[in-house]
């Protein structure tokens, strides 16, 4: 007996088969926009077991993100582990911080335009870079 | 799956940017992943209308999203500051409206191939117009020198200000240094009095 799934084209092997917007409920846009692309996000280390219930209400991706931050992870990071576009990511990490089951730590905010970093940052940034 | 407590109630560290860019192919990626800790990692982001954010776009008939894709490297810089590498994607008038990846960089390299000088051009433009500290490394291709530093920075019309330093994208000494570079650079050029952080 042939299997459903045989005979299917495999051209499309690294689109994800479910649309990512549904993954999202439909939304498109993050309800946070303190969301970056290098925003440090960690799951939570006590989570109620009321929020609990409602981790395992999410969607699967929901639960992978929590599993992935046990430390820290970039949301690019997030979004690159489950391979869906940044602003998905966002959202459903949006959800999680929501939900009390994650935190955000803001990259520094400098530099649009004549912002300088900390010299203290500069200097360890730099003493990082010669132990390479 | 367990909640419960793991070993993890430090704070995050802190998270700091800097942007790889220049024209297709000038490897861009190649340095990305000679200094980086981790192999490259990839990510992608939908660009519309709403996300841009940036011109009125007004008279531009129907609403398009573009997907742009992009690579990305870390380094742990020491327990406190973990540093993002971001290469810029190919295809600059998309990246270029891309807030998130511009904003909150520390400053970038623009990558140069001494036989394509003007694929670059406009990712130097767009650091000066946006008044972002940038330096340029010039990327030997197997060592090739084939210009002098003042012949590239004529065809380049670069600030002189604007360090610039002979690298070899694939070796991680080399990369690495040309970051040194922009931290030197970053550091000198910062101004006396303290410049408040932009929110």
């Amino acid at each position: 007996m042939k299997h459903w799934t045989e005979g299917f084209e495999d051209d499309d092997a690294d689109e994800p088969l479910v649309r990512p917007y549904t993954i999202t409920g439909g939304r498109t846009a993050p309800e946070r926009d303190d969301l970056t692309l290098i925003t440090l996000v960690t799951a939570a280390s006590e989570v109620s077991s009321e929020a609990g219930r409602a981790l395992r209400r999410m969607q699967p991706e929901h639960r992978t993100i929590f599993a992935l931050c046990k430390r820290p992870l970039a949301v690019a990071e997030v979004a690159s582990a489950l391979n869906l576009p940044v602003s998905v990511t966002k959202i459903l990490i949006g959800d999680l911080i929501e939900a009390g089951q994650m935190r955000a730590r803001p990259p520094l905010a400098f530099a649009q335009a004549g912002g300088f970093p900390d010299m203290a940052i500069l200097e360890a940034v730099r003493d990082g870079l010669r132990k390479l | 799956m367990g909640y419960a407590n793991s070993d993890h109630g430090n704070a995050a560290p802190l998270a700091v940017k800097i942007l790889i860019a220049g024209g297709f192919g000038v490897g861009k990626t190649t340095l990305v992943g000679a200094v980086s800790e981790v192999a490259p990692l990839r990510t992608e982001e939908y660009l519309t209308h709403a996300s841009v954010g940036v011109d009125d776009l007004e008279g531009v008939g129907a609403k398009s999203t573009t997907t742009v894709a992009l690579d990305f490297g870390r380094i742990t810089i020491n327990r406190d500051i973990v540093l993002y590498l971001f290469g810029t994607p190919g295809q600059e008038r998309f990246w270029f409206m891309w807030n998130d990846l511009v904003n909150g960089a520390m400053g970038a390299v623009v990558l140069v191939d001494t036989r394509r000088l003007e694929v670059s051009f406009a990712s130097i433009d767009f650091f000066e117009s946006r008044g972002i500290p940038f330096v340029v490394g010039v990327n030997c291709f197997h060592g090739v020198k084939d210009r002098t530093p003042e012949e590239i920075r004529r065809a380049l019309d670069l600030d002189p200000q604007v360090p610039l330093a002979f690298c070899d994208a694939r070796d991680r000494t080399a990369g690495r240094d040309v970051l040194l570079t922009l931290i030197d650079h970053l550091m000198a050029a910062r101004p006396r009095t303290t410049a408040h952080p932009v929110a």
